[in-house]
């Protein structure tokens, strides 16, 4: 046992095999043309919904560490938010009781969509073809028949990627919500995915201003753009780092975890969405198109800023207080 | 990725914080002058003799060479303990000076001043910027000719923190006549009380002086304390980039842990209000310089330009804290005190040590890899 952040080799492992099926069956290009549901099947046949799990339980023996490694890398290719709700309902499946069902998800016969509770109701992203849905409540997390809701499509912030109303079943508030674990879990997962969306965000506005010419040069050498790609690349920096701790901290059952993870989440949507905004501006009128991608990181970093809810950090113990406070 | 302790890093956080518990001074430090100094070189021997002097440096200097994990740990227990801040009068010695020599000095050099640094017996300053070479420290123009067995030194260098109780300066001086840029530069180490020094403490914005003008009339250095190559004072000056992890920078950006906590238990914020968003704002960036801070000490391999993110963070965070503390103590800030000495203080974060403007060009070039800008 020791001190080490380094990426382990199974770490890296897991990175480049997901980089590969990801630029193979998700690459952003995919929603230039199109705005369908992401299929799930490609992320089933990567095992992405049980890498997390332990062997008896099928699963693939990694932690939360890897799982939420993996989701950054997901959040880059933009990848829909059903993934994180398939392996947070997989997970409430079997945590109550509910075998067949964690097993339907984890084979992809069930489709998971992620909603979150507005004062009109549930939102749900991409539902097209799901059988349940997680929602995030005040008082947890739950998983939705959505068999008995009303489902009724709607236009997108933006006329981006397929968001649906639904009424919320009356059955949901009779079933108890997950575990806080479970509710920690869903929160890393999702602040995983917005920092790829700020990673993705950085990395085409980079390469953007090494190649775009005014005034005779490249505008990233000049040095209002330079110094936006500075922000972005400190914000994704930050970000990683904070989630790595989280992670090892819920992966450890460590008592400082509820803090790590309410201190990431205060930070994650707010540098997705400032990475998203430098992003446009860097790219200038093709930005503001819906012809060029920069546009579809704003609209992805609103739908999972939605989803990413945590504790209140200020009423949560700080690891690293005073002493004689204590 | 782990950061589980072993059962020696329990002992060993154990020991740090019974020995903190028993040692950290009741009053506060001095700002300026002889009394700074006294509290500070009297700190640093406390730490010496109570065996936790120059943590990092190699055993076979006199320092105890600890892992990156026990740096932490003594790190984390120093903050909470509420120890001196590693910015004080000492800070170049231990961090800057000494790593140095250890790394270019000769073996006199190295025999005179590694244990009276230790054992907080000198005090260094640093002599790099000038009126004229701030940002720009490659067209530095301070002079040293050489003499027989000396280098004949002329010019002035500015901002020299603690230079009016320095014992010695880390001077960098262009020592090829005509040269341009970084060649042709020279590390020496001054002795600041040889004759044709002239020392000016400047007062800073938090009405205290800490930093300095230097006046150099042909001043005689012997050939002998010129460290590394003479005009290869660049790579010297460049040497300690690598350890700059390692230093006591580590304790300053956890203390911005600290004083979050202070300033929750000063503003006692309602839930739900402006200044407890504020707050919990805070709190999260600070824990996120806390996970950088570990990152950058945890990570291998280390890339050249690692540091420069985390450090920028530290610069305005700090910054932003002490902001909302004056926006918290409301018209009581007028007043001195604690928070607004270290508010006017904080201002100086995005100058000292590089800019933020600089520092945001190196990361766009270095690490990003952005077109460089013209240069001179
Ligand atoms: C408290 C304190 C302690 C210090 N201690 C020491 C010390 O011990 N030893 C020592 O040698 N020095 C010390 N310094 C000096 C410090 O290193 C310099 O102040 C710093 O490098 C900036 O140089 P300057 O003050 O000449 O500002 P300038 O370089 O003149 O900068 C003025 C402004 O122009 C901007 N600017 C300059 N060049 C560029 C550029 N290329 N792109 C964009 N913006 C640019 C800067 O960001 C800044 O906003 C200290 C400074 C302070 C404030």
């Amino acid at each position: 046992m020791t001190f080490d952040l380094t990426i382990s080799d199974d770490q890296r492992q897991i990175l480049d095999a997901a980089k590969i099926m990801l630029g193979r069956n998700y690459p952003q290009s995919r929603l230039r043309d199109s705005n369908a549901c992401d299929s799930m099947t490609p992320l089933v046949e990567f095992g992405a919904f049980v890498l997390a799990l332990p062997d008896t339980q099928d699963g693939a023996g990694f932690s939360v560490v890897e799982e939420a490694l993996l989701h950054a890398a997901f959040g880059r290719h933009l990848v829909s938010p059903s993934s994180m709700a398939a392996a947070i309902g997989l997970r409430i499946a079997l945590a109550t009781g509910r075998d067949d069902l964690a097993n339907a998800i984890g084979t992809g016969e069930i489709k998971v969509c992620a909603g979150t509770e507005t004062g009109a109701g549930m939102l749900l992203f991409e539902p097209d073809g799901a059988a349940q849905a997680i929602l995030r409540r005040a008082d947890g997390i739950r998983l939705v028949d959505l068999a008995e809701a009303d489902i009724i499509p709607q236009t997108a912030m933006g006329h981006g990627r397929p968001v649906a109303r639904a009424t919320t079943p009356a059955a949901v508030s009779n079933n108890a919500p997950a575990g806080e674990d479970l509710n920690l879990i869903a929160t890393l997962l999702t602040c995983a995915q917005l920092l790829g969306v700020a990673t993705g965000a950085r990395d085409l506005a980079v390469d953007y201003a090494g190649i775009r010419e005014q005034f005779g040069r490249p505008i990233g050498s000049f040095q209002a753009i330079k110094h936006h790609c500075a922000n972005m690349a400190i914000g994704v920096d930050m970000l990683s780092a904070q989630l790595d701790m989280a992670a090892i901290a819920l992966r450890d059952r460590r008592e400082d975890a509820a803090f790590q993870i309410a201190a990431l989440v205060r930070l994650a949507p707010k540098i997705a969405l400032s990475n998203a905004r430098l992003g446009i501006q860097i790219h200038g009128g093709i930005g503001f198109s819906a012809e060029a991608d920069a546009q579809l990181y704003i609209k992805h970093a609103h739908v999972l800023g939605a989803l990413a809810q945590g504790k209140d950090l200020l009423s949560l113990p700080a690891p690293l207080a005073p002493l004689e406070e204590n | 990725m782990q950061l589980d302790p072993t059962a020696d890093d329990l002992i060993f956080r154990e020991s740090a914080r019974v020995w903190l518990a028993e040692n950290v001074p009741a009053s506060d430090a001095p700002h300026e002058g002889q009394p700074a100094r006294k509290y500070a070189t009297d700190w640093v021997a406390r730490c010496h003799s109570g065996g936790w002097s120059g943590l990092a440096w190699p055993e076979a200097h006199g320092g105890r060479g600890l892992s990156a994990a026990r740096l932490i740990i003594w790190y984390e227990e120093y903050v909470r303990a509420r120890a001196p801040s590693a910015l004080d009068c000492t800070f170049v010695a231990l961090n800057h000076a000494g790593p140095t020599l250890i790394a270019c000095g000769t073996d006199e050099q190295k025999a005179f001043h590694l244990s009276r640094i230790l054992e907080g017996r000198s005090i260094w300053c640093q002599g790099f910027s000038e009126p004229g070479s701030g940002s720009d420290l490659a067209s530095l123009a301070t002079v040293g000719k050489v003499d027989g067995e000396h280098l004949v030194v002329n010019g002035q260098k500015i901002w020299s923190s603690y230079a009016d109780i320095a014992d010695y300066q880390e001077l960098l001086i262009r020592t090829e006549q005509g040269s341009q840029r970084h060649r042709g530069l020279s590390w020496v180490i001054c002795d600041m009380s040889l004759p044709g020094i002239t020392v000016r403490p400047i007062r800073n914005m938090a009405g205290v002086s800490h930093f300095a003008e230097i006046f150099y009339d042909d001043v005689r250095i012997p050939l002998s304390d010129v460290v590394g190559k003479v005009n290869d004072g660049w790579n010297v000056a460049m040497t300690t980039l690598g350890f700059e992890r390692r230093t006591a920078a580590i304790a300053l950006q956890l203390e911005l842990s600290v004083k979050v906590e202070d300033l929750i238990t000063l503003a006692e914020p309602a839930t739900g209000t402006a200044t407890a968003h504020l707050l919990a704002d805070l709190r999260a960036e600070a824990a996120a310089l806390r996970a950088m801070t570990y990152r950058t000490l945890l990570r291998e391999p280390e890339t050249p330009f690692d540091g420069s993110m985390m450090r920028l963070v530290f610069a305005e965070l700090s910054q932003k804290i002490h902001r909302a503390a004056i926006d918290i103590l409301g018209p009581e800030a007028l007043v001195a005190g604690r928070w607004t000495h270290d508010y006017m203080e904080s201002y100086s974060e995005t100058i000292a040590g590089g800019t933020a403007e600089i520092q945001r060009n190196i990361i766009a070039e270095r690490i990003l890899g952005l077109p460089r800008e013209a240069r001179p």
